[in-house]
């Protein structure tokens, strides 16, 4: 071949070349250098929502957001950098090596602004804004941070923010949780996360090769995230809360007519705002804490509920017509099971129906529930909503124990004998409830038969909920087994010897039942559920003292309650 | 024949326009004398088409004659930017004149190869064949080696690798196209590329550091490493169809150094995309398609070797420079021609079109 045919060959060749490498450049990796290219000169510059606030049932604000403005600056070259931070600090009224030092630490990657100066006040950050006109890399970001204007009020209710963990980010990551979100624990914050979180947007601005802001590129406006309406009334919450404070323990109030939560105290408590200020010892100290100030008692934990369970055996004994209103059992203060022997807490001599459950006489109830057997009084405690979880609209929930005759022999191989029945008929043994169970128990004699399903959200969103609740179920008991033991519950209170005869001096009518639980160890558990006004029950009670002593403490509390409630005008009696 | 004049002058125009419209993208964000720039590219642009012509009418055989003085101006022009040439981006490759910079070695790639076309076209005054074919080793080889090597090593020593390579490249490729024996050639060649691991020790450190980056850009990304990242980004994300002229972030906001010279083809690159780069290229063929072609229907051995040079020349510049943007080709100081802003560069190139449209002119003439 020709020397200069080989040359034009080669020159073709070279050309070919070219063109491949535009192939692979332009074609097949040009996306990943347009992205290259975006990341070059595109900085992304978040601006949060706010979360949606929490009401109560009034729509008093219990939970909002205060906003707080951060300084972030695009990371650039360092003279400018210098001169930038000078700026700042002459306004901010800071050293220039603290900004530094703080710029540094925050320092992530060239892509990101980088904050460094975080809550600062209104009047700085408008003259950080005017400054911005000389300066347009600075950013001054608004950001919405949680704040709690009662403090611990219905802490656990509501429940805390924090970082997300790895065990949430499994479960969350297809709709759209992120590492380092900040996230609802425990309570509305983590049920109803979705709909409280706030969507972020943002800027996008181009940057020049030295980092320097050349323009805005777009701006998508952050949405705030839904508000949430409570059942929970803020004025009896913090009646509750008052009178609670210092008691371990849980006080819940509920409407008996619809089952919304008015109310639910819990002691030991803790505040919410330690986890927005990253008070890193605080929150190491909730962790630790061997009372467990985290834990919403009125739900997550369950007490045996000693006498108060009378009335679920009341309630059966008179359904099964075991007893009515003349049966009488003689109390001489204590009865031989087998031979084994129970005792009364007093000597009650002859006692019915009503006389027993005022004076809380275990005799009696001994008596009606061998009558009545075991699974009699299992199938009730059940029927009446105890041992099972309401399906309450709170996290970590327990559902409580009834035991049975069966379960025993099921899980523990053990007979069944007849002074487990007794036991049981007083609610003690291995039998469990939560206080939002025996609030929900003293609701169906208030509403006459009516079982509700306790709800504490009562819109989100400004979409009511109300309508799309469980119905309240009618029980399908006579109507005598109501009335007798709402007498009964009455005379608890109005019967000079009854065991609430400290909530008589009110200026209402109240109905109730105490409990005195025994534990294996420590002081005995205090139990009050209660009912008042009695002719038209506008509220359900429940106090339950952790170790607290016997359940007259607990009335006592019950009292004060009532009392400040009345004070305050919310318990119109239309006697 | 005027087709081959409006042939080339058209693809010309349309180059130095595109180049002049990229200039302008790359600099009408700086400020102060960065704003006029694109119209110093113009009037150089101009200059440069009144050069075509007259060059066009101007018969090359005159060059025949005058190659020895234009050998001679080239290398005076390159020993007085050594003694005072003025310094920029670290190299001694200008001269001050009045109102612009003249790069002298553009000028003397040119020149070199007026000096070869002429030395190897040379024939017996007995017979009419040409003299290269019974050149021994010597008149063959070495000698012409020396008149290259003498302006190359001044090049080199700017320093201005690339310019001083392409003269060698130019020079050994013109070699293969005369009668000069291939074992002469590859003599050379091996004498050239043996001893380039002693050379190494001469290459400047910035040299080095560019080869070794060629090899592997991001052992340096935010230095040496960094001009061929950012022109492979600038390139990869004009796409098919380019950001938009105006529109090209890369140049834009400084992120591609040298975006207006040496780099112009990213530039152009990133706002046309796939489809003007393609463009692009199928121009820059056929204008040195049309050098070739000139050059094989000319009668003249003179004519013919000086029109295979100068397509060369445009060939290899084009290929080194786009192969370079690429990130395929180390990083040497080598414009674009037509395309890149520099008056010497593109008056040069305007000047070599001319005398490739004057040789395909006068060949009638023989």
């Amino acid at each position: 071949m020709e020397r200069k045919s080989i040359l034009k060959i080669l020159i073709i060749l070279m050309f070919v070349c070219l063109f491949i490498g535009l192939v692979n450049l332009d074609l097949l990796q040009g996306g990943k250098f347009r992205r290259l290219s975006d990341s070059n000169c595109i900085r992304l510059i978040s601006q949060s929502g706010a979360r949606g606030n929490i009401l109560d049932r009034n729509g008093g604000v219990i939970v909002d957001s205060k906003i707080s403005y951060d300084v972030m600056i695009l990371p650039q070259e360092l003279d400018q950098l210098d001169r930038i931070l000078a700026g700042i600090s002459r306004i901010l009224e800071v050293e220039v090596k603290d900004l530094k030092s703080v710029f540094r630490k925050n320092y992530f990657s060239s892509s990101l602004p980088v904050t460094v100066a975080s809550n600062i006040d209104l009047k700085k950050a408008i003259q950080l804004g005017e400054y911005k006109l000389e300066e347009p890399s600075i950013i001054v970001q608004p950001n919405p941070l949680r704040h709690y204007p009662y403090g611990t009020l219905a802490a656990h209710v509501i429940g805390y923010l924090n970082e997300i963990d790895r065990w949430r980010l499994t479960k969350l990551e297809d709709y759209g949780y992120k590492t380092k979100d900040i996230v609802g624990f425990g309570g509305v914050e983590e049920k109803y996360d979705y709909y409280l979180r706030q969507e972020e947007g943002g800027l996008s601005v181009e940057v020049n090769h030295r980092g320097k802001f050349m323009r805005v590129l777009g701006f998508e406006s952050p949405q705030n995230g839904r508000d949430i309406q409570l059942t929970l009334d803020l004025k009896i919450q913090k009646i509750a809360e008052e009178n609670l404070s210092g008691r371990k323990g849980s006080i819940v109030v509920l409407d008996p007519q619809s089952g919304g939560v008015l109310a639910m105290a819990n002691y030991p408590n803790f505040n919410p705002a330690v986890f927005v200020n990253k008070r890193t010892r605080l929150i190491a100290g909730l962790f630790n804490n061997p009372e467990s100030p985290l834990i919403n008692r009125a739900i997550s934990s369950s007490y045996p509920p000693a006498s108060i369970f009378k009335i679920v055996v009341a309630a059966a004994a008179l359904e099964l017509k075991k007893i009515n209103l003349s049966t009488n059992f003689l109390c001489r203060g204590s009865t031989m099971v087998g031979s084994r022997k129970f005792s009364c807490w007093d000597v009650h001599g002859l006692q019915d129906i009503i006389a027993a459950l005022a004076h809380s006489c275990d005799i009696f109830f001994y008596k009606t529930g061998l009558l009545l057997g075991a699974q009699n009084i299992h199938d009730y405690a059940l029927k009446l909503g105890l041992g099972r979880s309401i399906g309450f609209e709170l996290p970590y929930e327990t559902s409580g124990f009834i035991p049975s005759p069966l379960w025993r022999k099921i899980n523990k191989f053990q007979n069944w004998f007849d002074g487990d029945t007794a036991n049981l008929s007083i609610g003690q043994g291995d039998c469990l409830v939560t206080p939002l169970q025996a609030a929900n128990l003293v609701s169906v004699f208030a509403n006459g038969g009516y079982l509700p399903t306790p709800y504490i959200i009562k819109s989100v969103g400004g979409l009511e909920l109300s309508a799309r609740k469980k119905k309240m179920y009618r029980l399908p008991f006579k109507k005598s087994t109501f009335e007798i033991i709402r007498r009964g519950l009455r005379e608890v209170v109005s019967d000079s010897k009854g065991t609430g005869n400290v909530l008589s001096g009110l200026d209402i009518a109240v109905a109730g039942k105490t409990g005195t639980a025994q534990v294996s160890r420590g002081a005995t558990h205090a139990w009050f559920v209660g009912f008042f006004p009695y002719n038209k029950p506008k509220y359900a009670i429940c106090v339950f003292l952790e170790h607290g002593g016997p359940g007259h403490s607990a009335s006592v509390i019950a009292k004060q309650v009532i009392e400040a409630m009345i004070k305050q005008g919310l318990v119109e009696d239309q006697q | 024949m005027r087709s081959s004049f409006f042939r080339i002058l058209i693809l010309a125009l349309i180059i130095v326009s595109l180049g002049v419209l990229s200039i302008y993208s790359s600099t009408y964000q700086k400020e102060g004398a960065w704003q006029d720039i694109h119209k110093r590219q113009i009037l150089w642009a101009v200059i440069g088409l009144g050069c075509f012509i007259v060059m066009s009418q101007l018969n090359y055989r005159k060059l025949w004659d005058a190659n020895y003085f234009i050998y001679g101006v080239a290398l005076f022009f390159l020993f007085l930017v050594f003694v005072l040439g003025i310094i920029r981006l670290g190299a001694q490759r200008w001269l001050r004149f009045a109102w612009f910079n003249f790069q002298p070695s553009e000028f003397a790639k040119l020149a070199v190869i007026i000096f070869l076309a002429r030395y190897f076209s040379r024939k017996s005054v007995d017979d009419i064949s040409l003299l290269s074919g019974k050149f021994g080793i010597f008149r063959g080889i070495i000698l012409p080696f020396i008149f290259v090597a003498v302006p190359m090593f001044l090049i080199i020593e700017q320093p201005d690798l690339g310019s001083g390579l392409m003269l060698l490249l130019v020079f050994v490729s013109l070699l293969y196209l005369t009668n000069v024996r291939l074992k002469y050639i590859f003599t050379l060649i091996c004498v050239l590329i043996l001893p380039l691991p002693f050379f190494w020790h001469f290459l400047r450190d910035y040299q080095k550091q560019r080869l070794l980056v060629f090899l592997n850009p991001n052992i340096d990304p935010l230095g040496a490493g960094y001009t061929v990242i950012q022109s492979r980004i600038a390139i990869g994300s004009g796409g098919l169809f380019g950001r938009g002229w105006l529109s090209g972030t890369q140049s834009q906001l400084y992120f591609l150094p040298e975006s207006h010279t040496d780099f112009i083809f990213a530039t152009f690159s990133e706002q046309w995309g796939f489809l003007g780069s393609c463009l692009l290229l199928l121009m820059y063929y056929l204008i040195i398609r049309q050098g070739f072609i000139i050059a094989q229907r000319t009668q003249d051995s003179f004519g013919r070797l000086l029109a295979y040079g100068i397509s060369l020349l445009l060939a290899l510049q084009v290929f080194i420079n786009i192969a370079m943007n690429m990130g395929l080709a180390p990083v040497v100081g080598l414009p674009l021609p037509l395309m890149s802003y520099g008056g010497s560069s593109v008056l040069v190139t305007f000047i070599a079109l001319g005398i490739l449209v004057n040789i395909d002119r006068t060949r009638s003439v023989f």
